[in-house]
């Protein structure tokens, strides 16, 4: 599964940085036919969640009532360089990660 | 149909009056609906009314106007609350970006489902009954007398006591100025007391049409307009994958070609004419995918199968044990109806003008709803709604294709904002339109019936096979797998679509059965099939019994008094039961749609392949009747929408439509519709809807004429698949 | 809040990974009405007996929205994010979707800003909640009407 992460930048130690996720998901609701009336088996991403400097930063438990694709944007106060992990699990059990690197300016 | 003298404008003088009615309109067609008015002489009464000082009323309308005469009828019932001169009335309507600034005073702008008079007509009419308040406490403050001594009639006020008299345009400005009445004071007119709403009173827009000075969004033009010709993928889902533009370098007139979303390629040109030649010519590279190899014979095998299978099926009503009493039943009688996909084939094809810049997007279009065409815009634009605006026109068709799905506008805006600042006019041809339609969707019923010894229908059951609407455009709207809408019209409670008969058993079903082929609203949606299944199946039964058709349905219909009052309205007006002339049958239908009851007698002759309707006799029973020539206006017009259904298919070979232009996809000729008789029975205790309920009778009506003449029953439209055609 | 008026759209800053995950998107039309839940019913699961007040919470979505597949939705809490005084927990709700809660977010002090953009699906025209709890266990509500104009029903039935 691809997704992408954007950071603002510069990121200055003490300014809260913005976050932007992309998953590449169908987020299938459960509520779709196919050609023979059958319905196309619910599959979401049930739960994402961002880490960075040792902690959990974000966490989302998700429904069929985010859009495909799910897209995040959320604030964190950076404090030393390192890495923001992103995770993610949907109905099937299938997992992602990405992660990507936040270079700190200490003002 | 009337015989009118034949008078023909020379084509000459046609295309100057046309073109001179087109230029200069479209700039100056949309009236501020800010507190101004259009000459900026007095302020408003409220958001629905603005009485001018020369005696203009200005009645401002939120739904769309596409021949259903909905403007007038709203107007009507405004002017009645108000009661000024009707002849002083224009209506005036507001757009999305005006009703947005405005928090939506004028509340929905959507235009559909038979609603717009039904939706609107209670606040409304409370916009004209507060306007006159407010006018009336005018005139009483400026005479210093209590308000309860002045009356009005046709925009004059009067002082019961000295005689004094002041017109509305007089106090105006004054009125404006007042607080507006709690609602809860207001006291609408009795409909019973009408004078203008009820009446059947000229269109607004008759004149104009006849006239050929209506305005329309394919009429639009814009200082440094360019024309857009455009082609998305014939097969639904397809993508574009490239086109080769060095074939159409040198041509005259040409601007560009466009990839628009990824399924699409646009010609632009100095001229319509030009782009689409060019359009023609340019050699396209579409990726169709698995649809490529639907067609029709894989449908009808999917839909077949739904007919016997056990899974994806579900029972709506199921009232005593159907299967059992048919079983046991001293006759049986069984048959398979089809309907094929039918497309909307506005007159106007669908089209739309854009203009995008950097800080602002707009449209010219023809919408059912405004609202929805600035959603749209916004998101093909990027741009936010208070930057949008929609310039919507009378629509020279709508039908349901214009209303939900605003593809139009957004191939425009995407087209657009690839020439940022320029004008782009894009139409679709005929054949784009009809091959990019959201259609009625196909289906297939087996019905089975069961007749004790008399002749009294002891069970009935039937099934629809077919796509759903709900799983193509917003399957979460079924619930527990069961789609209701599809079996619309055969609901055993009272509701908007109940079935008229009382049957000791009864079942229906509904196995979804879906296809690659876009569907959507078509008016009067799944009445149109389900009527036809029902209707046509009955007259064979009635035949199974020995019984008249009349007869054999009355005896049914003794529990549903308003089904059987259009029935007995419809035979009573057409002399069923009398002698009719050699070679003429009669066939009878009756069904229930959008809150409104309906029914129609056909009387047809057959004379070897050729079918002539003579005549249909249409009842309805809409609750209120606010314009009653209107009324048999729209009757009228949904019998000639039937007739296309009579006679024309669109159907699918490699994915795409075959059917995209009249040759092959015919519609309903002047000299093949008959004399068309309305019988309006209102009983004013509901508010049913007008535009879409009559159409699905006429079918079943002509069809069980044709029954009656040939003995054979028409259960495979369109009439060719009988070897029959209408004359 | 448009697409348009963000620092990156979308397109330029995230590529071409968009899926077209369903058949219809893009192309959607009318639907029937759903049934419109009453808050108190919805709330009730997070915020027990109490009401949440309804302040603090900025719920920021269009007007208009053309199809309910797809409608940005920021949520913007006023608070100063500090270890004594943040938001913890943020619910998005839906009075008409099949499935009412939309998402469930956590927060902190190490979130800086209590702010949160996403996309959701709305099943025709509603009002959307915001369910925010700060870390003195209070809770606070915003809400927004969305037209999803799609879904104005192009027919009764």
């Amino acid at each position: 599964m691809l997704a992408r992460i954007q950071l603002s930048s510069p990121v200055q130690r003490g300014q809260p940085m913005e976050v932007r996720l992309l998953v590449q998901h169908p987020m299938e609701t459960g509520f779709r036919f196919d050609v023979l009336g059958t319905a196309i088996p619910k599959n979401v991403v049930h739960s994402l969640h961002a880490t960075y400097g040792g902690r959990t930063v974000f966490r989302v438990r998700l429904g069929t009532g985010v859009a495909a694709n799910p897209y995040f944007q959320f604030w964190v106060m950076p404090e030393q360089s390192g890495d923001l992990l992103l995770q993610w699990q949907d109905d099937q059990g299938q997992k992602g990660e990405v992660s990507a690197r936040v270079d700190v300016i200490q003002a | 149909m009337t015989m009118s003298t034949n008078t023909r404008l020379s084509r000459r003088a046609f295309v100057l009056s046309s073109a001179a009615a087109g230029t200069g309109l479209a700039l100056g067609f949309h009236f501020p609906a800010a507190a101004q008015s259009a000459s900026g002489d007095t302020p408003e009464a409220n958001a629905w009314v603005v009485v001018q000082t020369d005696e203009t009323c200005i009645v401002r309308v939120a739904r769309a106007e596409m021949g259903q005469g909905t403007h007038t009828g709203l107007a009507q019932l405004v002017a009645e609350e108000l009661d000024c001169d009707w002849s002083r009335v224009k209506v005036q309507m507001v757009s999305p970006g005006q009703n947005l600034a405005r928090k939506r005073v004028w509340r929905d702008m959507s235009t559909g489902g038979s609603r717009g008079i039904r939706s609107s007509q209670d606040y409304m009419r409370q916009g004209g009954a507060a306007a006159r308040t407010v006018l009336l406490q005018a005139a009483a403050n400026q005479w210093g007398v209590a308000v309860s001594e002045v009356t009005v009639s046709k925009g004059v006020i009067t002082h019961t006591g000295s005689g004094r008299k002041l017109s509305y345009g007089k106090v105006a400005s004054a009125a404006a100025k007042l607080t507006p009445p709690d609602p809860k004071t207001l006291v609408l007119r009795d409909p019973r007391q009408w004078k203008i709403a009820g009446k059947p009173l000229k269109r607004v827009d008759t004149a104009l049409k006849v006239m050929g000075k209506q305005n329309y969004a394919i009429d639009t033009r814009l200082p440094g307009m360019v024309y857009a010709a455009i082609q998305a993928s014939p097969v639904f889902g397809g993508k574009l994958v490239s086109f080769d533009a060095a074939k159409l370098r040198g041509r005259k007139g040409i601007q560009g070609i466009y990839k628009v979303d990824d399924n699409a390629v646009a010609v632009v040109a100095d001229n319509w004419w030009r782009a689409k030649m060019a359009l023609l010519d340019l050699p396209i590279v579409w990726n169709e995918g698995a649809n490529g190899q639907e067609s029709s014979a894989t449908i009808d095998a999917r839909l077949k199968e739904g007919l016997t299978s056990t899974s994806n099926v579900f029972a709506d009503t199921d009232i005593g044990n159907a299967p059992q009493a048919i079983d046991g039943a001293a006759k049986r009688v069984e048959a398979v109806y089809s309907t094929p996909f039918v497309s909307h084939a506005c007159m106007e094809p669908m089209n739309c003008t854009a203009l995008v810049t950097d800080y602002r997007a707009e449209v010219w279009v023809a919408s059912q709803n405004a609202e929805a065409s600035m959603a749209a815009l916004s998101t093909a634009s990027g741009l936010s709604l208070d930057k949008c605006e929609v310039y919507n026109h009378t629509l020279g068709g709508g039908f349901g294709r214009r209303g939900g799905t605003q593809d139009f506008v957004r191939q425009a805006t995407l087209l657009a904002k690839q020439m940022k600042g320029v004008p782009v006019k894009m139409v679709w041809s005929r054949e784009e339109d009809m091959a990019q339609d959201y259609f009625r969707p196909i289906g297939l019923c087996k019905l089975e019936a069961g007749l004790d010894e008399k002749g009294n229908l002891l069970g009935l059951q039937l099934r629809v096979s077919g796509q759903s609407i709900n799983a193509y455009q917003s399957p979460q709207n079924i619930k527990d797998g069961k789609d209701v809408r599809q079996l619309q019209g055969y609901a055993a409670e009272p509701g908007d679509a109940q079935i008229g008969y009382t049957v000791p058993h009864l079942r229906t079903e509904y196995a979804m059965r879906n296809t690659h082929v876009p569907v959507g609203a078509w008016r009067g949606v799944n009445t149109n099939q389900n009527g036809l299944y029902l209707e046509c199946f009955m007259e064979e039964v009635a035949a199974a019994a020995g019984r008249d058709p009349l007869e054999f349905r009355r005896a049914l219909m003794q529990k549903h008094p308003k089904h059987l009052a259009v029935l007995n309205a419809a035979a009573d007006k057409a002399g069923w039961g009398k002698p009719l002339p050699a070679g003429v049958h009669r066939g009878i239908a009756q069904f229930m749609g959008y809150g409104s009851y309906t029914a129609a007698v056909a009387e047809v002759s057959v004379k070897g392949d050729e079918v002539k309707v003579h005549r249909l006799v249409l009842s309805t029973n809409c609750g209120h009747a606010v314009n009653p020539d209107q009324i048999a206006a729209q009757v009228e017009g949904s019998v000639a929408y039937a007739f296309d259904t009579l006679q024309s298919q669109s159907t699918v070979a490699n994915g795409r439509m075959v059917n995209t232009n009249f040759d092959s996809y015919p519609i309903a000729r002047l000299r093949q519709l008959p004399r068309i008789e309305t019988v309006i029975a209102p009983t004013f205790d509901f508010w049913g809807g007008v535009g879409e309920p009559t159409i699905c009778v006429v079918a079943p009506a002509i069809l069980n004429a044709i029954f009656a003449a040939t003995g054979k029953p028409m259960r495979n439209l369109p009439l060719k698949n009988h070897g029959l055609r209408i004359v | 809040m448009s697409e348009g008026a963000r620092l990156w759209s979308r397109r330029q800053g995230l590529g071409g990974l968009l899926v077209c995950a369903l058949g219809a998107a893009g192309r959607v039309q009318a639907q029937a009405p759903a049934i419109t839940l009453d808050w108190s019913a919805l709330y009730r699961p997070f915020t027990g007996a109490v009401k949440p007040t309804a302040a603090r919470v900025s719920l920021i979505t269009p007007r208009l929205a053309d199809n309910g597949f797809s409608v940005a939705m920021s949520v913007r809490i006023d608070s100063p994010m500090t270890a004594a005084d943040h938001v913890q927990r943020v619910v998005l709700l839906s009075n008409r979707n099949p499935r009412p809660v939309i998402a469930d977010f956590d927060l902190g002090p190490w979130s800086g800003k209590a702010e949160i953009a996403t996309r959701v699906r709305l099943n025709g025209s509603q009002e959307v909640m915001a369910l925010a709890q700060t870390s003195d266990g209070r809770w606070w509500q915003g809400t927004a009407e969305v037209e999803v104009t799609e879904s104005a029903c192009m027919d009764a039935s």
